[in-house]
């Protein structure tokens, strides 16, 4: 995975390969490992029922994005039907998968097929 | 501690309440966005009990603001305390309206939202009304209370 990251999150995840990369293990049983942990995204699907203005707060409120990145979001989910919110190690993409779920938008989990 | 206080018609919210409660009742074992399939098998139920039990307290705690109270005075009010679960319930149950009584309706014409209720046939007229009722709600919450949502 490149390490020009969209944002915070995935410079967290940045950050832990680095830390494994740092160790002094060879480094393709290091990727054999990622590989095996797996890269996934957590991808917002579009819905006609909530408020454009809800899903920005929601994408706030659950991600710290700002204004500009949250609207950004909300209009891929509107207008090209899905956006991809996050990426990185699953447990965490399905932790935020719940938490959408809990403000009741479609959230699925996949695994990123670029990593 | 921000609080808003809105006075509703009488008149025009309460005949929508029945139906703002029977939607209620109707989604009160099924969670308004079911579980894809995506979610491991190993936590759907699990997921799906934590979800369930988070949606009916916040349906409970929308319902709960039209008491006699409101009954009397016609006044709701929100603050940091109500406001997130509030926005929460009043999105749960759009999603069922839509879902349930307005499925007739494309979703451009539902986004646009411009539609005379009294063109509407009787069976859509209060689902309607009840939709857009519960997304004004939701304007006002986050209009006057997202810093404290956020916890700026």
């Amino acid at each position: 995975m490149p390490c020009e990251l969209r944002d915070a999150e995935r410079v967290v995840y940045c950050a832990i390969v680095t830390t494994t990369l740092s160790t002094t293990q060879p480094q393709h049983d290091v990727h054999t490992e990622l590989a095996h942990a797996g890269v996934y995204r957590v991808v917002v699907l579009n819905d006609p029922v909530n408020l454009m203005s809800y899903v920005v707060l929601v994408f706030k409120k659950v991600f710290g994005f700002d204004e500009q990145t949250a609207r950004k979001h909300m209009l891929e989910v509107h207008e090209q039907g899905r956006s991809v919110v996050w990426v990185g190690l699953r447990e965490k993409a399905e932790a935020y998968a719940f938490t959408l779920h809990g403000w009741h938008l479609t959230a699925i989990v996949e695994p990123d097929e670029k990593n | 501690m921000k609080r808003i206080e809105v006075k509703l018609s009488l008149p025009v919210v309460a005949p929508l309440l029945d139906v703002i409660k029977k939607a209620a009742d109707e989604l009160q074992g099924g969670l308004a966005v079911p579980l894809g399939t995506d979610v491991d098998h190993d936590l759907v139920e699990v997921w799906n009990a934590e979800l369930l039990a988070m949606q009916n307290d916040g349906v409970a705690q929308l319902l709960a603001m039209f008491d006699s109270e409101f009954f009397e005075t016609g006044m709701i009010a929100f603050d940091e305390e109500n406001a997130e679960s509030i926005l929460r319930a009043c999105a749960a149950l759009r999603l069922h309206l839509r879902a349930r009584y307005l499925q007739t309706f494309d979703d451009e014409s539902l986004e646009i939202g411009d539609m005379d209720p009294d063109e509407l046939p009787e069976a859509l007229r209060m689902p309607f009304m009840c939709y857009v009722f519960l997304a004004t709600i939701q304007e006002l919450i986050i209009q006057n209370l997202d810093s404290e949502i956020l916890g700026e």
